[in-house]
């Protein structure tokens, strides 16, 4: 059995299971046996001196929710890819909004911002005053630039 | 007594050569002005028929229940810039439009017309393999719109005109076959079985009606030719953008626009040309020319039915509809037409 | 000037097509990298973000009560499910709950809003399919309802009905009787636009046995609402974990066992015949009473302070949508997170669109039901 930190109920009464890194992918592994087939959402939460990874796992034949947490001080989380297909959607955003590098991700780029853009805004320590200009190249493909360019 | 002959006794003081080169041009004119209006007529029918079966209202700003709408979106086309994409085919790209047009007027130039009142029989060319001419004229079009989508440079241009092909293939074997029974059928009453007038005049009843199948057939194709819905798969807009034409601007997509919806009037008036009867009817020494417009603006309406209320078809399921139903349909036909032909001698 | 690049070899005779994000198939910015095989695809990558907000990070600084507006604009063809959705989070988070009547008030809207969201489906799928007329049929439609919402609050579509502890107004009885008449005669309507479509030939070959969305393989992406139901699962909200008052309405879940295009299609039109049952028993249940709670008042609206988290789950018309709320004790959220059901839906599109024709991907594409406001957010 893997060795949950802590547990808690929420306001609107969801179990809150609390692990450590290493133990989450053993843990979601073990819930996923016992039924919880569906991983509804992955957020982070930026707790200004670590990064909080909340799972939302529910059982669509119970009827259960569980949330899962962890915590990690250097951005990183093991990816939950193998278990679930929609971990993959969740995570890179995640990535992109949030900076969590989620470790053994298939294909962990950027989803809703250009590669290049620099810095990740759900961050509360992102200066929302410097402004990003999104431009295409020649292949068609965005990027991020300071310049505001011609096009502004 | 016929259009040429009149325009050519009004040119006569030229001598005759001059006379009957003079009468042939302005004959043209009168052709292309006639074919220029009756698109705009069926733009408009078209847009306001389409209004009515969606509950709209249709073109009701410029002009009297908006009948100068459709001058006003040409002049708008025509003062549109016509974006170049930069990678094209030049002289294909510019040819394009101008091939199709070209092959949509030739054909109206071979249909024989009927009479109207004291004008005359309207027709302008009356060869004795019309027929074989109309068709030629037909195929011409195809040609314009794979050009247009090869010189583009567009993916979308590329995959809609191999659509159009694959189409193309797919009726028109079909459509061949059932006119060549209809030849059959003609070549026991009259010498000139290839010749369209002939093949109207041995109308006694219309083709439509012992070859029930061949005119199914043949209104699928026309319909087909056209690109008009369930058949759009070459421009399908939800698919393709706009197929062939994705990369034209201004007057020459109207181009595009016009041989498309010429087009259904040129087939519609083949339709009822080959099988309807034509210009036959009451009076049809007076009036020959109206029937053959009622007749085809009916079917035409029935296309823009068909249009507006079917889905598009996938190309896969079209070309398996052309060569596993309307071909075997069409040879049916054809021996149909054989049995009444040589064992009933209709 | 720059050299035309030439368009990349991928081997096999493959060619990469940029569908999107301008394209009339894509339901806005939907951008898809197709690598094509002739007419079939291989391999679909969607790429999205080109109506991103970052509404997440907009709401965390605003108070709570002003966040609801980029709600409305998430899902902005279904906002009041939207709201719904947030509301939902946000009252259980700042301890004030609605009154009774209130609930009904929302189930009625939210109601409205999923045939309005539907209808609007309904015509763009046609669009998809390159059927124009029944567009119209549905927007018709539609526009009765929002104008029910434009009698309510105001405006059409992004409504900001709805706001902390109460709604905005009142019904009267002019709103009663509105709702009242487009319930009697929209059923009707409904069946011919129906039938515009199912009667049709054309219409069935193209859609039944295209896009198979086994149900284990729809779990595993987080699929839900009626794609999910159309794969035989029958999941909502509404009855999994009722919100609102839904527990004292009756209606059923309509759930299809086909998996494909066609299994959706009807999914969402016997979602819009159940709406109707819905709002036909709520209108006559509807209690008298306040319309907002008085801890709520707009005053005291900006001092509101939430602590804790919560998460509220509620069913909209694309599918199950979730709202994380974390409050730090302030006035501000500290962390607003949405599960965005058309997000997971759309993230099983390159599953759905393999080894399949141009045509059956901008159908199945059609079905999945995508709004960019809240694909992006």
């Amino acid at each position: 059995m893997v060795e949950i930190l802590e547990e808690s109920r929420g306001k609107d009464g969801r179990r809150i299971l609390k692990v450590a890194r290493e133990n989450l992918v053993a843990l979601m592994a073990n819930l996923k046996d016992q039924g919880f087939d569906h991983l509804s959402l992955i957020t982070g939460v930026d707790r200004k001196d670590r990064l909080e990874v909340v799972y939302h796992i529910h059982s669509l034949k119970k009827n259960e929710y569980i949330v899962v947490k962890t915590e990690t001080l250097d951005e990183r989380v093991p990816s939950l890819t193998s278990l679930y297909d929609s971990a993959n959607w969740d995570e890179r955003e995640q990535y992109d909004l949030m900076g969590i590098i989620f470790e053994g991700h298939p294909n962990l780029k950027r989803m809703f911002l250009p590669e290049n853009w620099a810095g990740h805004p759900l961050r509360k320590n992102y200066d929302l005053l410097k402004v990003q200009y999104i431009n295409m190249d020649e292949n068609g493909e965005d990027y991020a630039t300071f310049d505001s360019g011609d096009g502004w | 007594m016929s259009i040429l002959l009149r325009l050519q006794s009004l040119f006569s003081i030229f001598g005759h050569y001059l006379s009957f080169i003079l009468a042939y041009l302005l004959e043209t004119v009168f052709m292309i002005v006639f074919v220029m209006v009756s698109l705009v007529a069926v733009i408009y029918l078209f847009r306001k028929y389409m209004a009515r079966v969606q509950l709209r209202i249709g073109p009701n700003r410029v002009g009297k229940f908006g009948l100068l709408q459709l001058i006003a979106d040409s002049l708008k086309l025509v003062g549109k810039e016509s974006v170049l994409p930069r990678g094209r085919d030049d002289m294909p790209f510019r040819m394009a439009p101008v091939i199709i047009f070209l092959g949509l007027i030739m054909s109206f130039a071979i249909i024989p017309y009927g009479s109207l009142y004291w004008v005359g029989s309207l027709t302008i060319t009356d060869s004795d393999v019309s027929v074989l001419l109309l068709f030629a004229a037909l195929a011409i079009m195809p040609i314009g719109e794979l050009l247009a989508g090869i010189s583009s440079r567009n993916k979308y241009a590329v995959v809609g005109a191999l659509r159009g092909v694959a189409k193309d293939i797919s009726f028109e074997i079909p459509m061949m076959i059932s006119v060549l029974a209809l030849v059959m059928m003609a070549s026991a009453r009259t010498s000139t079985p290839l010749n369209l007038t002939s093949l109207v005049s041995v109308q006694f009843i219309p083709y439509g009606i012992p070859q029930i199948i061949g005119l199914g057939v043949f209104f699928i194709a026309m319909v087909a030719r056209a690109s008009y819905s369930p058949f759009d798969m070459g421009e399908s807009d939800s698919e393709l953008v706009a197929g062939h034409s994705t990369e034209y601007s201004g007057m020459r997509f109207g181009m595009f626009y016009m041989g498309m919806f010429g087009s259904i009037f040129l087939g519609s008036m083949i339709v009822s040309i080959l099988y309807l009867g034509a210009y036959n009817g009451p009076f049809s020494g007076d009036l020959g020319f109206i029937y053959l417009l009622i007749k085809s603006l009916i079917l035409v309406i029935l296309a823009f039915t068909i249009w507006l209320s079917v889905p598009r078809i996938r190309i896969d399921k079209f070309v398996n509809l052309g060569w596993k139903y309307l071909l075997p349909a069409s040879v049916i036909n054809l021996v149909i037409a054989g049995i009444l032909t040589l064992g009933l001698g209709l | 000037m720059t050299e035309i690049t030439k368009s990349k070899d991928l081997g096999n005779g493959w060619v990469e097509l940029n569908i999107g994000p301008q394209h009339p198939s894509t339901h806005g910015v939907l951008r898809l990298k197709v690598k094509l095989d002739g007419e079939i695809i291989r391999e679909v990558e969607p790429v999205i973000g080109y109506l991103h907000r970052n509404a997440e990070k907009i709401c965390e600084l605003d108070y709570y009560c002003d966040s609801l507006i980029y709600f409305d604009r998430m899902d902005y063809v279904g906002a009041m499910n939207m709201e719904v959705g947030y509301l939902e989070a946000a009252e259980k988070l700042l301890g004030i709950p609605p009154p009774e009547r209130v609930k009904w008030i929302r189930v009625i809207m939210a109601e409205l809003s999923r045939i309005a969201a539907h209808l609007v489906w309904a015509g763009a799928f046609g669009l998809d399919l390159g059927m124009l007329t029944p567009f119209f049929y549905c927007f018709i439609e539609r526009e009765k309802i929002l104008r029910v919402f434009t009698e309510t609050c105001g405006s059409r579509q992004e409504t900001n009905y709805m706001s902390i502890g109460g709604v905005y107004q009142d019904f009267n009885d002019k709103i009663v009787y509105d709702i009242e008449e487009f319930i009697e005669q929209f059923p009707a309507k409904l069946e011919v636009i129906f039938n515009a479509y199912v009667k049709n030939d054309i219409f069935i070959s193209r859609n039944k046995g295209i896009g198979i969305l086994e149900p284990e393989v729809a779990i595993s992406y987080g699929v839900t609402g009626p794609m999910l139901r159309a794969s035989g699962i029958d999941y909502d909200v509404r009855k999994a974990e009722p919100y609102l008052v839904y527990d004292k309405v009756n209606f059923d879940i309509p759930v299809s066992y086909k998996k494909d295009n066609l299994a959706r299609f009807l999914v969402r039109f016997e979602e819009m015949r159940q709406s109707i049952k819905i709002i036909g028993q709520a209108i006559k249940k509807i209690p008298d009473g306040p319309y907002f709670n008085p801890k709520a008042k707009k005053s005291l609206m900006i001092r509101l302070r939430g602590e804790g988290e919560t998460y509220a789950r509620t069913e909209s018309p694309k599918g199950e949508f979730g709202v994380y709320l974390v409050g730090d004790g302030g006035v501000k959220p500290y962390r607003v997170r949405v599960r965005s059901p058309s997000f997971k839906n759309l993230s099983v599109l390159p599953v759905l669109a393999k080894d399949v024709m141009i045509a059956d991907m901008v159908a199945i594409s059609g079905t999945i039901d995508l709004v960019f406001g809240e694909v992006d957010r």
